[in-house]
């Protein structure tokens, strides 16, 4: 084989080496177990607020985005939606403590009111 | 440091700045695209296919080598984001053209910076791979930067 490859052949073996990074994603914060649980619902506001009000509506009640409001989403699915993203949202607006806030947040305003 | 803190450092970081991580994202891909076309622009007059700029010379070599630099540097934080953080996905054609294109950018840019060091290779070689390069990096601005800017909101 040529010496002409060498760059091509290196150049494929950084490809695979990024992949296998993003594979790992070796700093990527732990999914927040149930939101809630970890989660600060007044922070959370704020985040959204900040965040996503701008699609989803102050409190959630909906615009670009989706409403949110009484719902009944579960922690995991909103967990799921800010980290894969959905739609037109990007994954990943939020990440680690202040994704378990969000999360945290957006579960207590889309709980059905009794 | 925990790994999971890393990610938390980093936000806190970036969002001294820009309202969100993604914006922040999306503004470093915006200047690396800038930059890519400064050098497509520059080694066209190198090579002499452009004649309106002041002087082919050192002037416009040194443009080139800079531009390069600082382009390359503004993909760090979008690299340390997308790959470290987000990893590879394909929830939709979009993002998994990000990802597939994405995963390429360094390796077309390790093989570029050793075509240019490489002086026994055919004349064709290094333009080729310079606008792979700039192909490569406009592509992932096309599937993130301007997609961000139109679907969610352009500021900073």
């Amino acid at each position: 084989m040529g010496r002409g490859w060498r760059p091509i052949l290196i150049g494929v073996a950084v490809a695979v080496a990024t992949f296998a990074l993003a594979q790992a994603q070796i700093f990527a914060p732990s999914a927040p177990a149930g939101g809630t649980a970890t989660g600060d619902v007044d922070r959370g506001e704020v985040i959204f607020q900040r965040e996503c009000a701008e699609c989803h509506g102050d409190e959630g009640a909906g615009g670009v985005g989706s409403a949110l409001f009484e719902t009944g989403l579960d922690a995991a699915e909103v967990s799921d939606a800010v980290q894969q993203g959905r739609g037109v949202m990007p994954a990943g607006i939020v990440t680690g403590q202040e994704q378990a806030d969000v999360v945290a947040y957006v579960v207590s305003i889309s709980s059905p009111s009794e | 440091m925990p790994l999971a803190d890393v990610a938390e450092t980093y936000t806190d970081l970036v969002t001294t700045v820009f309202s969100s991580t993604i914006a922040a994202k999306a503004w470093f891909a915006t200047a690396a695209v800038l930059l890519a076309l400064v050098q497509v622009t520059t080694a066209a007059r190198i090579y002499g296919k452009l004649s309106f700029l002041p002087e082919r010379g050192e002037t416009v070599a040194r443009i080139h080598r800079w531009s390069g630099r600082i382009a390359f540097l503004c993909t760090l934080p979008v690299f340390f984001h997308c790959v470290t953080i987000l990893g590879f996905q394909t929830p939709d054609a979009r993002v998994a053209i990000h990802s597939l294109v994405g995963t390429f950018v360094y390796g077309v840019f390790v093989a570029k910076v050793l075509i240019v060091r490489d002086h026994s290779l055919p004349r064709w070689a290094l333009p080729t791979a310079g606008l792979s390069l700039a192909s490569v990096l406009v592509v992932l601005w096309l599937t993130s930067s301007l997609w961000y800017f139109t679907n969610v909101r352009f500021g900073f």
